[in-house]
């Protein structure tokens, strides 16, 4: 029993990262029909972000948080404008947006690859390694840590769409971009701001995966498969789904782990994407997928 | 006066079809040429006789590696292109095929010249199956499911350890001569591009091509229209598998040893997508031109900056450039132009 809850926490420690990780591009793909498959590789810029500033000035990757979410979302308005402003105008999903995004992916990896080398890195902060504990049931810090975070900034998503204007424009313009156009939403600048957001989550994720996970650029594609098959279970475009999502496959792939064998762990995600996909590929909380 | 209909004779209207389409056919032909593509295999075909002038390895490795990747990408066209089903995963294949082939020749001493083709069924069985599962979705989520079949091989690769797992099976060495040990190889691929470029041809214009291109444009109008889009979908994607488990197998013992992180990586399959994008989707010339322009670049990136991170940021970016400016690559924009030379009309 003592062994079942400890797995049980395992994995909901690490579902809050997850969630973050895959709420940006949940976002992103719900406002422009993209699915961002660069979306890992920013994250991984992100880490990026954090290792170095911890590295070399000593500054917490909580705190440098805000400022990697910032500096990524800086680049995703560039790439926005660079990229993807022509294809956004057309609301409906293309095959050529997912490629773009793999490019993007590529040259993001290899970029990354060629200044930082393909090494492992992950910052380690003090609570990095270290652990709660109540008896004999061992919670480690830095999971916990990254998990809280995670949560109040996707709760803070949550308020944003809930209740700020343009949070009320992007859901519109989810719902129908059409619609949302007709009655006077400014479709361009919501794309514009939930693109920015999306990678600026990616950035913020990325400073906490930066001591959760150990990483390096071509770490990326596992993850693409990972946060993919959450989102999609999620159902492509809603954050709760993605977070309800992100908290079964976690501790799922944390019994697996502990069960079945380590290596069997990642692939509880891969699985379950196929799974998803067969029998029922709208998600859990989306709607039917339009034939494009 | 009663004007009485005349009925048209069903005979007299079949032969005038007939006779029509024959002309169109003849005009087709008249802007072809088809000397061009068999002058160019005669012309690959005597390279080698250069290797009694010097040693020409190198060039000899040029055209072999462009055909094995003639082979794989005209065999990703048949998914990708014809049927408009992106896979991001076909370096499942060329694992299969390489893994199939390699184990044969290391157990056995079975040459994969010879199990090429038995790889590359296994690969279109594989495919078949796969498709059943995959092929239910189309759009985001089937290029998804691409990526994660692709990390599930890995993950089943690298812990198998009948195949030596993540270190790989090292096949043996052939006998020959520096100068002449790669002409087998050579040799198998050159016929091997020769026929998928035949074989791709020949699926365009079958029916099965034609309910292909119909599922690519409107899958629930071809479906209603009385095509078994199901079935079409699945034997294409078995078909492209087919082609890139066979290219597998050989490059396999080409390369003298398998390994999953040589076989199942993502820049194959993205290779294999870039040069069909480049060249020109859905088309018979596109993924030759594609295959020779990205193993140009590559070797360009190669000699120019050598480091290999640096070469995947450069397949990145000319896959984003491509993508953003030509959508229709080389072939079909200059086809749309109307400016396409008459030796790159194979379609």
């Amino acid at each position: 029993m003592a062994q079942f809850i400890q797995v049980l926490i395992l994995g909901l420690a690490l579902g809050g990262v997850i969630a973050l990780m895959g709420s940006g591009l949940s976002l992103v793909f719900g406002v422009m029909r993209i699915v961002n498959l660069a979306h890992p590789s920013l994250i991984i810029a992100g880490a990026y972000v954090a290792y170095w500033a911890f590295k070399l000035w000593g500054i917490d990757p909580i705190v440098m948080l805000p400022i990697a979410a910032l500096i990524l979302a800086g680049i995703g308005v560039l790439l926005y404008r660079l990229m993807f402003e022509q294809e956004a105008k057309s609301a409906r999903y293309s095959e050529m947006t997912v490629l773009l995004t793999f490019a993007l992916a590529m040259m993001v990896e290899g970029l990354l690859g060629a200044f930082f080398t393909n090494t492992q890195r992950v910052t380690s902060p003090d609570y990095a390694t270290d652990a709660f504990f109540i008896s004999d049931i061992f919670i480690p810090k830095g999971q916990l840590y990254a998990g809280i975070v995670s949560l109040v900034i996707i709760g803070g998503l949550a308020l944003f769409l809930k209740y700020s204007r343009m949070g009320y424009a992007i859901r519109a313009t989810t719902q129908n971009r059409d619609a949302a156009e007709l009655l006077g939403v400014n479709v361009n600048l919501v794309s514009v701001v939930a693109f920015a957001i999306g990678i600026g989550l990616a950035g913020a994720a990325g400073a906490l995966v930066s001591f959760v996970f150990s990483f390096f650029p071509a770490k990326q594609w596992e993850w693409i498969a990972m946060l993919m098959s959450v989102v999609v279970l999620g159902g492509m475009g809603s954050i709760l789904g993605t977070v309800v999502a992100a908290f079964s496959l976690s501790v799922i792939a944390a019994f697996v782990g502990t069960w079945v064998g380590a290596t069997w762990s990642t692939m509880t995600f891969f699985l379950a994407l196929f799974v998803i996909l067969l029998i029922r590929p709208e998600g859990l909380f989306g709607e039917k997928p339009e034939m494009a | 006066m009663a004007a009485t209909l005349q009925t048209p004779d069903t005979g007299a209207v079949l032969a005038a079809r007939k006779a029509h389409d024959e002309k169109l056919a003849k005009r087709a032909d008249q802007t072809r040429a088809i000397w061009f593509p068999v002058t160019v295999l005669a012309v690959l075909l005597a390279l080698p006789l250069l290797q009694f002038t010097g040693n020409y390895n190198y060039l000899l490795h040029l055209v072999l590696f462009t055909a094995s990747y003639v082979v794989m990408a005209a065999g990703w066209n048949i998914l990708g292109g014809f049927a408009g089903y992106v896979s991001l995963g076909h370096a499942v294949f060329f694992a299969i095929g390489g893994y199939f082939s390699g184990v044969l020749l290391a157990r056995f001493g079975i040459s994969t010249l010879l199990t090429a083709p038995l790889a590359g069924l296994l690969a279109a069985v594989c495919g078949y199956l796969i498709g059943q599962i995959t092929l239910k979705v189309r759009g985001p989520s089937f290029i998804i499911s691409s990526i994660a079949l692709l990390m599930i091989a890995r993950i089943l690769f690298d812990h198998w350890t009948f195949i030596g797992g993540a270190n790989g099976l090292a096949l043996p060495i052939n006998d020959l001569p520096v100068l002449w040990a790669k002409l087998p190889y050579y040799y198998a691929f050159i016929f091997m591009a020769a026929f998928t470029v035949w074989a791709t041809y020949r699926i365009k214009h079958s029916k099965l091509g034609l309910g292909l291109r119909a599922l690519s444009k409107d899958e629930i109008k071809a479906e209603s229209a009385g095509i078994d889009t199901r079935f079409y979908k699945v034997v294409a994607f078995a078909l492209s598998a087919f082609f890139v488990g066979m290219a597998g197998a050989v490059w396999g013992e080409y390369l003298t040893y398998l390994r999953p992180n040589i076989f199942l990586i993502i820049l194959v399959s993205a290779n294999l997508v870039l040069m069909c994008i480049l060249g020109g989707k859905g088309t018979i010339a596109g993924p030759v031109v594609g295959a020779v322009l990205i193993v140009g670049i590559n070797e360009l990136f190669v000699a120019t900056m050598g480091a290999s991170e640096l070469n995947l940021f450069g397949t990145g970016l000319v896959m984003a450039v491509a993508l953003m400016f030509f959508p229709l690559g080389v072939v079909g924009t200059l086809a749309r132009k109307g400016k396409l030379p008459r030796i790159l009309n194979w379609d």
